[in-house]
């Protein structure tokens, strides 16, 4: 479904939160590529920078955090780079953000028609307000909401309605890229399937790319091509989705797929992964996982290790084990 | 519609218990009103104007007939006579002491709130510079004082010293009551300085207020989502953030409407405005019970109203409260 075409070049991103007497590294020199037409996925323990690096991305980054380094490529421009009138060009004409909670993602008290006009009418002005009228009534069709309903107010929607909306401003100016933070974690179960069922069908017929975090690694291995795995601001492991599930490299990969349910077969016990990860101010000397890795080594402690390409398995990962 | 159906229907018990109160408390404490009038006669009446006193005041009959007599006239705006001002009837007073009143305190309800709401979102916008910086640390010290101060400060340097506003009244004497412009002009010229005291020591609350809503509102996902949208600032600060912050805002206003009469009254007396404060106080003096009776209903009647009011608008703002 996607090519090789790269959209997206993540080169050494680094971002910092700054507190009053010490700075926190949460996201440590990572690189990864997202490719036109694919879904994208980040994985990772709670706290590991998962919506730090989907902020950065979108240029959304804001006190006390700050992007500290590397570059972020659109078909080769730095993103990092923009200025005011680049950047508004950049957000939702080029990547659009659909949050994790719908009913906050909304302001309560105007009509959500406005709020899907507003972003068409800054960005084309020329279609006037009728024509963004009618954008408007066509997203709600494109994600199967009856266009009837375009004057009602957030509150009058369900839950997963008004992720939908989301999904359907977030599609309005036909971006290049849209960033999903966990947009179905606040969505019962049949709702959340619905949402991203539809999201796929949406992806197919208009080629868009996804960067897709979720805490539920199964519907992430189902939903996304290439899976990059974080732990501690640092990308371990990134992969095609099923070799994330069928031959994970890195030990922390292993680790969270063990932490989950299968999604074929028979329930198996549920292993979480011992430990914690490790505080940003204060981080173990080499590899960031070896505290709680069962098969660390020396090495791991002194040496923090670098993420290598495995060709054969067409993945990525930063592990001693492997060498 | 139901919503403001159940706010009715609850502001009229609250008025219908208040009614209540009104009519026991004065008949709890010692010293029954026409008693003083009669005694002021030394004996020169007979029974019968005795009783007619009595009456006009509605000390006859057991207290079961005193409360349906008394609610009737409350439902008929009859308060009775004054005893001070006797024997003037105490709703024209009263209805004229509350004019002037409303003049003072609508100005500067209107004034403190779109003023202090406007500088909140302001200093809000730009938090920590150079606005919210100076202004906010002034507005909190402002909010501090107490509406007879600054009326006395007023008064003394600008009507006293220089002269520059009258020393009381609310409007010249010898001019009559109309809707023309001199009168008018007139009329803001004498509430310039009670306006202006009341005026000082509230719209700092609607700054903070405000100000305090639109700062935890700007880290709404809402409100990212709108600035990642690209719309313009002043989009996002009106439409998306004051539009909500004002919510909170118009039910505080409400709440303080009380605070505000309490305020007036004091500035009336500094400014010696014929408001309801005014004749308040000479009716405390006085013991004018029909008069302070009714005021009471009426501050009572007004906090309602003004309850009531800030439903309706909150149904209005907010879509939220519109279903069913
Ligand atoms: N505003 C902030 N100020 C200081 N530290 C922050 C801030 N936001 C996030 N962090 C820290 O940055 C790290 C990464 O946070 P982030 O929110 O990106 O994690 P996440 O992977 O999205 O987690 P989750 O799965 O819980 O959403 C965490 O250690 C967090 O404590
Ligand atoms: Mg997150």
């Amino acid at each position: 479904m996607y090519s090789d075409r790269v959209l997206m070049q993540v080169r050494n991103l680094t971002v910092d939160y700054v507190g009053d007497h010490s700075v926190a590294r949460a996201v440590n020199g990572i690189d990864f590529d997202i490719r036109e037409g694919e879904a994208f996925g980040l994985a990772g323990e709670s706290g590991c920078g998962k919506s730090t690096v989907a902020f950065a991305l979108a240029r959304l980054t804001r006190l006390p955090g700050l992007v500290s380094g590397g570059e972020v490529r659109l078909n080769g421009e730095d993103v990092l780079k923009f200025d005011k009138a680049r950047l508004k060009a950049y957000r939702w004409n080029e990547v659009s953000f659909v949050f994790q909670s719908a009913m906050n993602a909304l302001n309560p008290v105007i009509p959500v028609s406005e709020q899907i006009m507003d972003v068409i009418e800054t960005h084309q002005p020329d279609l006037g307000a009728e024509g963004a009228r009618k954008r408007a009534s066509e997203l709600f069709d494109l994600v199967g909401i009856p266009s009837r309903r375009l004057d009602d107010y957030p509150h009058q929607f369900s839950g997963g309605m008004r992720q939908r909306i989301c999904i359907a401003i977030a599609l309005a100016l036909q971006p290049r890229l849209i960033i999903m933070d966990e947009p179905t974690t606040a969505l019962d179960v049949v709702v959340q399937r619905d949402i991203i069922e539809q999201i796929v069908e949406l992806k197919g017929r208009l080629g868009f790319s996804v960067l897709f975090i979720t805490h539920d690694l199964g519907l992430m291995i189902e939903f996304c091509d290439r899976i990059g795995v974080m732990y501690s601001g640092e990308l371990v492991e990134v992969a095609p989705a099923e070799a994330i599930l069928t031959n994970p490299r890195h030990p922390y990969t292993r680790a969270l797929g063990n932490s989950f349910p299968p999604l074929i077969g028979p329930r198996l016990r549920m292993e979480g992964i011992p430990g914690t990860p490790p505080d940003l101010r204060s981080l173990p000397e080499g590899c960031r996982f070896a505290p709680r890795c069962p098969h660390a080594m020396d090495v791991c402690r002194s040496v923090a290790p670098e993420l290598r390409a495995y060709p054969e398995l067409r993945s990525e990962a930063a592990c001693h084990l492997l060498n | 519609m139901i919503y403001i159906l159940r706010r009715v229907a609850f502001y009229l018990a609250a008025f219908f218990v208040a009614v209540t109160l009104n009519f026991f408390i004065p008949r709890i404490m010692p010293g029954d009103p026409s008693a003083r009038i009669i005694a002021s006669f030394q004996g020169r009446l007979n029974d019968a104007q005795v009783e007619a006193i009595r009456a006009s005041y509605g000390t006859t009959g057991s207290l079961w007939e005193q409360y349906i007599g008394y609610v009737g006239q409350v439902l008929r705006m009859d308060f009775g006579i004054s005893t001070v001002q006797f024997p003037e009837p105490t709703s024209s007073l009263l209805f004229y002491g509350a004019t002037w009143t409303l003049v003072l305190v609508g100005i500067a309800i209107t004034l403190a709130f779109l003023i202090g709401t406007m500088m909140g979102i302001h200093a809000a916008w730009n938090r920590g510079g150079f606005f919210d910086s100076v202004f906010t640390p002034i507005n909190v010290m402002l909010n501090a004082f107490t509406p007879a101060v600054v009326a006395l400060l007023l008064f003394y340097a600008f009507s006293l010293q220089l002269q520059w506003f009258p020393l009381g009244r609310a409007h010249s004497t010898g001019l009559v009551p109309s809707w023309d412009p001199q009168f008018i002009g007139n009329v803001l010229y004498h509430a310039t300085l009670p306006v202006l005291s009341i005026l000082i020591v509230s719209f700092g609350g609607w700054h903070l207020g405000m100000r305090n809503v639109m700062i935890n509102l700007l880290n709404e996902d809402f409100v990212i989502l709108a600035r990642a949208k690209g719309l313009s600032d002043r989009r996002i600060r009106y439409r998306y953030v004051a539009r909500n912050a004002i919510l909170p805002q118009i039910t505080s206003l409400a709440l303080s409407v009380g605070f505000l009469l309490g305020g007036a009254l004091v500035t009336e007396q500094v400014f010696n405005y014929p408001g309801l404060g005014k004749f308040t106080v000479t009716a405390i003096e006085s013991r004018d019970y029909s008069f302070i009776q009714a005021q009471l209903l009426l501050l009572t009647m007004s906090a309602l109203v003004a309850n009531l009011l800030s439903d309706i608008a909150n149904v209005i703002l907010d879509p939220r409260l519109r279903k069913g």
